[in-house]
């Protein structure tokens, strides 16, 4: 065979993974002028990532020309319900106007299969290399720190002075190579999703938007994912529906319903079925999300290696933002500067790359973790009241109040409010949970 | 021979079948969201032509022909172990059907002075497995097609094939130069080594020649393709009965019925 090259050391910096947050590493450490390399599972970018649907994309906006990006339809109308068992359904929805106008919130619904590959040829026209079909199996160590990759072909080590761990919620590299624990059961969820097809006209029909116009729907209570910790969600795409649960894990592996039985159950509530009736499926996934909140973060720096995007748990639920696309980005983008400016001084050991974290840090990403870390515990905790005791009783109350009988208006009232001090516990009960979750929405 | 064989190996760049549907309509194909990939059967083309280098020694070519950017397949082969990549790519050819296209693959193979051409099965894109047989035809050499297994004789300047044929197989020894159709399937093509990968799509560039480079710039292209395409149709599924037996011997009587 004609000779073949050795690459080690040829490359400045090894990117596991070409998602959001390796994608933006690479383009970042390419446009300061370092040789990088991006290595991909998949066939090519996207084709392994799940999400709900939703791209915040103000950083985006920043490093590409994002108009050329494959996107579906910016969310124009967000909705909130809760969904009883019995089949109640309450909800509120926002559509500000200002959504409709440029930049529309930085907040587009796309399909990962088509963005990821477009958003990692950006990286690969600011000179980075995308090596896919290839599967990083494990980390090179020497005197502890990290000196390059193992992959899964033959002749399959690379080795450069730094690599950045880009590889998603399932983070198999960084666990077996003890830069993180595994995640615990109780901080990770598990998502199924499936995405249909329908004519344009019919889908724009049915949920009342047009042009590049969009709806993003969640769902909440046990009428959404049964007797879970978690929700439904719907977004419009621009001929698909992308409709999925997400829900704890803990509770998927002590539910006797299987996740794709949740998803299905889900899919037949009266509030959603005639959403999603007819169509055609054309893509049903499932995924891990870490919700461990900012206390399970692992250490993002190591000698010769940083974590980023979702292996760093990098994911915001709080109830009303639901968010990972974004900070995968931000993570992505602090990594990226941080290794480049490293990399300058020539070094690689931890305390150069330092600036990683506390960028990170100083970002709305971690603070934000941090402002809503209590909201998925608090959800645990009072599993009952949130999934199964407030979403029929606000059914109920909404069918007292609205009741057209012979009685007058006053009964109704009181009815109304009989049912949801019930299940509040009171006038107290209600100021407690009140006081519990104001923080929900500060 | 001490110092090998000359080994090509023809690969296409076809749609992915995968993202290919059908317009309900009009019954064409429609390719326009497919991603370009090399041929399935062709890797086990490749395959078998680095197992024969293996074995004789000598050098493995790969050989394709199309836009500009078929460079990804011959970067797909030399990731896999191909020595060489030239890439047949001239606007003369286009529209050229599987006369033409055999003819212009027919002379790179003697430019390289090939002792061993190989062709996957057939290609996924068109499936006529017409290519390999009009190589030899148009150079006058030995065809093996539908081969599951080779033995190679290079003190005999020979290579023999167990051959698939309808009811078995059969043995049959070519003389060089010979041009080798691979069984789709029949070996394991191996995986690109990752370093080799990187080369082949990084600084590995291959050579292009065109038409003219040939001396066949007037028999290419679609005004010299003999074929041509008179419609298209497409067959409505039968509907087929269904019954479930309950004994076995039901069953076989059903099928002694039928027979």
């Amino acid at each position: 065979m004609s000779e073949t090259p050795n690459y080690d050391s040829e490359y400045d910096a090894i990117v596991v993974g070409a998602g959001l947050a390796g994608s933006t590493a690479a383009l970042t450490m390419a446009r300061d002028g370092l040789d990088v390399i991006m290595i991909e599972r998949g066939p090519s970018p996207g084709t392994k990532n799940v999400f709900g649907g939703v791209l915040y994309t103000p950083r985006i906006r920043e490093l590409t020309d994002f108009d050329d990006a494959p996107k579906e339809r910016y969310v124009a109308k967000k909705t909130y319900s809760m969904l009883s068992e019995e089949g109640d359904e309450t909800s509120m929805s926002i559509a500000p106007s200002s959504w409709r106008e440029e930049p529309h919130n930085n907040s587009w619904m796309v399909l990962r299969a088509d963005f990821d590959e477009w958003f990692a040829e950006q990286a690969v026209e600011a000179g980075a290399m995308l090596v896919t079909e290839t599967t990083v199996t494990d980390l090179i160590k020497e005197n502890g720190e990290v000196v390059g990759v193992e992959t899964d072909r033959p002749d399959g080590e690379l080795r450069a002075p730094m690599v950045v761990l880009a590889e998603g919620a399932n983070s198999l590299v960084s666990e077996a190579a003890g830069l993180k624990d595994r995640d615990d059961r109780d901080n990770v969820a598990v998502s199924v999703k499936e995405v249909r097809k329908y004519d344009r006209e019919k889908l724009e029909d049915r949920f009342h938007i047009d042009g590049d116009a969009g709806l993003a729907a969640h769902y909440f209570g046990d009428g959404a994912c049964g007797d879970a910790v978690g929700g439904g969600f719907l977004y419009t795409n621009k001929r698909t529906v992308s409709i999925g649960v997400v829900y704890s894990i803990e509770d998927a592996a002590h539910d006797k319903k299987t996740p794709d039985e949740v998803l299905e159950e889900f899919k037949q509530h009266p509030a959603v079925a005639p959403l999603v009736r007819g169509g055609r499926m054309v893509e049903y996934s499932a995924h891990a999300i870490p919700e461990g909140g900012p206390d399970s973060m692992p250490e993002l720096v190591h000698d010769g290696a940083v974590i980023v995007g979702d292996a760093a748990g990098l994911v915001l639920n709080s109830g009303v933002h639901l968010e990972g696309t974004n900070m995968a980005v931000e993570s992505g983008y602090h990594a990226g500067r941080a290794v480049a400016d490293a990399l300058a001084q020539g070094r690689t050991d931890e305390a150069a790359l330092a600036s990683y974290e506390t960028n990170l840090r100083d970002s709305y990403v971690v603070e934000n973790l941090e402002h809503y870390g209590w909201f998925m515990d608090t959800a645990a905790e009072e599993k009952e009241f949130l999934f199964d005791d407030l979403p029929r009783a606000l059914g109920r109350a909404g069918d007292a109040y609205f009741k057209m009988d012979n009685t007058p208006k006053d009964e109704h009232v009181s009815e109304a409010k009989s049912h949801i001090l019930d299940a509040t516990g009171g006038w107290l009960g209600a100021a407690k949970k009140a006081w519990k979750f104001r923080k929900m929405l500060s | 021979m001490t110092d090998g064989w000359n080994i090509v190996v023809c690969v296409k760049q076809v749609p992915d079948a995968d993202d290919v549907s059908i317009d309900p309509e009009t019954g064409r194909l429609n390719r326009s969201d497919a991603e370009a990939v090399m041929n399935a059967p062709d890797y086990n083309a490749v395959e078998a032509a680095l197992e024969l280098r293996d074995e004789v020694g000598g050098t493995v070519t790969a050989l394709s022909m199309g836009p500009p950017n078929a460079d990804a397949v011959l970067r797909v082969a030399v990731g896999m172990g191909a020595d060489d990549g030239v890439l047949l790519s001239d606007p003369a050819f286009g529209g050229s059907d599987t006369w033409p296209t055999s003819l212009a693959l027919a002379r790179a193979a003697e430019e390289l002075d090939a002792d061993v051409v190989f062709g996957g099965e057939e290609t996924t894109d068109s499936s006529t497995g017409q290519v390999p047989p009009g190589i030899a035809a148009h150079n006058g050499w030995a065809q093996l097609t539908y081969v599951e297994e080779l033995e190679s004789r290079p003190e005999e300047d020979k290579l023999v094939a167990k051959r698939d044929v309808e009811g078995g197989y059969e043995r049959v020894a070519a003389e060089l130069p010979v041009v080798v159709a691979m069984g789709f399937g029949e070996n394991d093509p191996r995986p690109a080594g990752l370093h080799r990968k990187i080369y082949a799509e990084t600084d590995f560039e291959p050579e292009t020649w065109t038409a003219e480079d040939l001396g066949i710039e007037d028999e290419v292209g679609l005004a010299v393709s003999p074929t041509q395409v008179g419609g298209m149709d497409t067959a409505d599924p039968v509907p087929r009965e269904q019954e479930v037996v309950d004994e076995t011997d039901e069953l076989a009587e059903q099928i002694a019925e039928v027979l």
